[in-house]
């Protein structure tokens, strides 16, 4: 026992050596949260800055997208996967300073699975039959029936615990047991955090004060990054920026993974994209590399179905409708649509989203090579979420699902794309039922497949992940497997 | 005089009035709901139905319009939706950037074109130069004109920095934020107030007292000052009155372009999120605004020329 707390310590000692300390870190964020609680709103800004920096859950991700520990030290599932013990880590505290116990967990998961409590995804937790402290550092779930996603919802922004009791406030003043307390929420400017010194992990974090700053405007933020008011665009950098970035030698760009698919939603119950035939003429008449070349100068990577590549379980689909515009006007003319009587509809863009908006401009004109005329509109986001999203009152549509593993959406036959599959709904049940991870491997495998299959959508591309920053920050995550931008190891090296 | 003013200000009430009605008539013709502009994406249809209560939506528009109105003569101008503050307080905190940057702008219009009006009128060479450059200035639009100059002046020579504001508690760190954007309104702006300025000079100039003082050996340059700058400056005042309401909006872009917290950047995010509340005390304000500069536009004309009567 002896030895190790030397080794510990002499661990640390070295980190302390290696990793300079303190400092204020100044980034830049592309939009204001309308709140500060992840169960309070979808939006994904309140993540971005607060998920596991102030934030933390049972478990999280990290940077590989594993689900490792946070306020569980371990846990274990029954055989049936319908018994879950978590033992929870001891000497934690709140930024409040009141400790971390098992009646912290239950209050959070009863309230999540309470519909009329206003959490934002109570089917994320529908199966929890009961939660119990069965001692103030264990907490048994137990579910109605086995659910494969069950930890993976564990790991969700939506499942970082507060203080017992403490829901309102948290909406401004979110208080957790993260590395950073939450100081100051300046409205249409930043959040500013600050080092907690109560951490449990000794020697975390590094710095000593975080500044989000709230930049909409992406010359504002290059304009700001270069000027050095911020040292970070924590994402969103447009490819030309990141190539300018990247032969300057006082900064650097990190490119990385993410969960976004960049999707090509097509109205499955309405004319023309009611016609399987229809939707897989779209698939071979858009080149993917193209795209990602000549949009996005290089950065993206195509993919065939609706999951990213740095995602457990991804099947490559990229090449399932290869790019063939004979095959694409052949399949166009079985569905009755030819020079004479040429494929019309009118391609929905949201205006505050550049990327799509520029894919989509360079979607229709490889559809126009074909003799396919779409008819551009670009909406304002809020008409777009009321309009498309909610009402499914579109044709054709460009966004990108940022969620993390979402394949589920594809089960709900009211979602946009109106994807009516009872064979799918069953695969999904059964995917979610499934206590062996391997088997259900296979069948989140297999959901891919039909999706490709059934051409629902197209898949562009998994988003890029491009952060640019001042050379001197260490530390930042090369990938973005959720949605946080984590700055618990990150340093300044001056 | 007293008759005037309460005229004036009963115009005023019934013109807010109408800006307002009409924003939230408006509003709700508009697709989108603030519900979901707050949920995000993925929210379940029972959150939506909570959160719709919670603010109110689920009751008839002529009722939310009612109760807007009473609440709003009780000068109370409600809660924002998205921020859950109380409007006057968010607009407390955004209006003293916004009318310091327009009024550094505005002054600052007014500062650079008159001495060059005059410059202009006085060197016939210098006429030339300062027209083109005024005219080109005009033709450049404003995001593009500050971008340039943050680049020239923030990030390759840094004088000054390129966005945010610290807030006024520090008043020589808040000029300092502030004055690029003001520097970029001021230029955009200063080229019609020289072109109006030389225009009524020039004007003036050819009047019969001038050329009386002229033929009584004034020196030219105390003739342009001293006969011309007063009677020129009258219509100078009426333009700067429609530029105090311009500004007003042209400031959301430049706040936009240097990220500064105004009441600009503050209605592009209470329209985006649907917020009904912020958006009408935002409307009321802008208009209150402009109808108090026209009204003391008129009131200076007054002053500087006895022969406007408040009929």
């Amino acid at each position: 026992m002896k030895k190790r707390l030397a080794w510990f310590l002499l661990l640390g000692l070295s980190f302390a050596l290696a990793q300079p300390k303190g400092g204020e870190l100044r980034v830049a964020i592309l939009a204001e949260p309308p709140v500060l609680d992840p169960t309070a709103s979808t939006s994904q800004e309140i993540p971005r800055m607060l998920y596991d920096n102030v934030l933390q859950g049972l478990v999280k991700l990290n940077e590989k997208g594993e689900i490792v520990p946070a306020l569980a030290e371990r846990w274990q599932g029954s055989p049936s996967s319908l018994t879950w013990t978590f033992h929870l880590r001891r000497g934690v505290r709140f930024h409040n300073g009141a400790p971390f116990t098992a009646e912290d967990v239950v209050f959070k998961f009863n309230r999540a699975r309470d519909p009329k409590s206003g959490h934002t995804h109570p089917e994320y937790y529908q199966d929890i039959q009961s939660v119990e402290a069965k001692d103030p550092y264990t907490v048994v779930f137990r579910l109605r029936q086995p659910n494969q996603d069950f930890l993976f919802n564990l790991a969700r922004p939506d499942s970082v615990i507060g203080p017992k009791g403490r829901v309102e406030e948290q909406k401004t003043q979110p208080i957790g047991t993260g590395p950073f307390r939450f100081v100051a929420w300046e409205r249409g400017v930043g959040v500013r955090l600050e080092r907690f010194e109560g951490y449990y992990e000794p020697g975390l974090p590094y710095l000593d004060r975080v500044f989000f700053r709230f930049l909409p405007d992406p010359n504002a933020q290059l304009a700001a990054l270069r000027a050095g008011d911020i040292q970070v665009i924590g994402l969103g950098v447009s490819p030309e920026n990141a190539l300018v970035l990247q032969r300057d030698p006082n900064f650097k760009v990190i490119t990385g993974f993410t969960t976004t698919e960049i999707t090509v939603g097509m109205n499955n119950s309405r004319p023309p994209f009611n016609d399987i035939r229809v939707r897989r003429a779209i698939q071979h008449a858009v080149d993917k590399k193209a795209l990602v070349e000549g949009v996005m100068l290089g950065f993206g990577t195509p993919i065939g179905s609706h999951r990213s590549p740095g995602e457990s379980c991804y099947e490559d689909l990229s090449g399932y409708y290869p790019y063939d515009p004979a095959k694409a006007r052949a399949l166009l003319q079985e569905a009755g649509y030819g020079p004479n009587n040429p494929l019309r509809f009118t391609f929905t863009l949201a205006a505050p989203y550049p990327y799509e908006r520029r894919l989509g401009e360079a979607i229709a004109a490889q559809l126009s090579q074909i003799g396919v005329q779409a008819r551009l509109e670009v909406v304002e986001w809020a008409t777009w979420l009321s309009r498309v999203f909610r009402g499914a009152d579109y044709q054709m549509t460009i966004i990108g699902h940022s969620e993390p593993h979402d394949i589920g959406i594809y089960a709900n036959p009211n979602y946009y794309f109106r994807y009516d599959s009872p064979r799918f709904r069953d695969l999904y049940t059964r995917y979610l039922r499934t206590p062996d991870p391997k088997r259900a491997c296979e069948i989140m495998k297999e959901m891919q497949r039909l999706l490709a299959q059934d051409a629902v959508n197209l898949w562009v591309m998994n988003a890029p992940y491009i952060a640019a920053m001042r050379k001197e920050v260490m530390g930042w995550w090369q990938n973005q497997p959720t949605p946080s931008l984590n700055v618990t190891r990150v340093y300044l090296n001056r | 005089m007293r008759s005037f003013l309460l005229r004036r200000v009963l115009l005023a009430l019934a013109t807010l009035w109408l800006a307002s009605t009409l924003v939230f008539a408006f509003l709700l013709l508009l697709p989108g709901d603030p519900v979901q502009a707050i949920l995000g994406l993925e929210a379940s249809p029972a959150a939506r139905q909570a959160l719709e209560r919670a603010l109110g939506l689920d009751r008839p528009p002529w009722e939310r319009y009612a109760d807007w109105l009473t609440r709003t003569l009780r000068l109370d101008l409600g809660e924002s939706i998205r921020y859950g503050k109380p409007v006057g307080e968010l607009l407390g905190e955004r209006i003293p950037l916004t009318l310091g940057l327009v009024f550094l702008g505005l002054g600052g219009a007014l500062f650079l074109a008159l001495p060059l009006a005059l410059l202009a009128l006085r060197f016939p060479l210098c006429d030339l130069a300062l027209s083109g450059l005024m005219a080109f200035l005009q033709s450049v639009p404003t995001f593009f004109l500050g971008v340039v100059l943050l680049y020239a002046l923030a990030v390759h020579l840094p004088l000054f920095p390129a966005s945010g504001f610290p807030g006024f508690s520090h008043p020589w760190e808040a000029l300092r934020h502030l004055s690029l954007p003001a520097l970029t309104l001021t230029l955009s702006r200063a080229a019609i107030l020289f072109r109006m300025a030389r225009g009524s000079l020039l004007e003036v100039m050819g009047q019969d007292y001038i050329r009386t003082a002229r033929a009584k050996g004034v020196p030219e340059t105390w003739v342009l000052i001293k006969h011309a700058l007063k009677p020129a400056s009258l219509p100078l005042i009426t333009v700067l009155g429609l530029e105090g309401g311009f500004l007003l909006t042209g400031a959301v872009v430049v706040e936009v372009v240097f990220a500064l917290p105004g009441m600009g950047s503050l209605a592009l995010t209470a329209l985006e999120a649907r917020d009904y509340p912020l958006l009408q005390g935002l409307v009321l304000v802008m208009a209150a605004l402009i109808v108090l500069f026209n009204l003391l536009v008129d009131l200076l004309y007054g002053l500087l020329d006895p022969r406007v009567a408040y009929a």
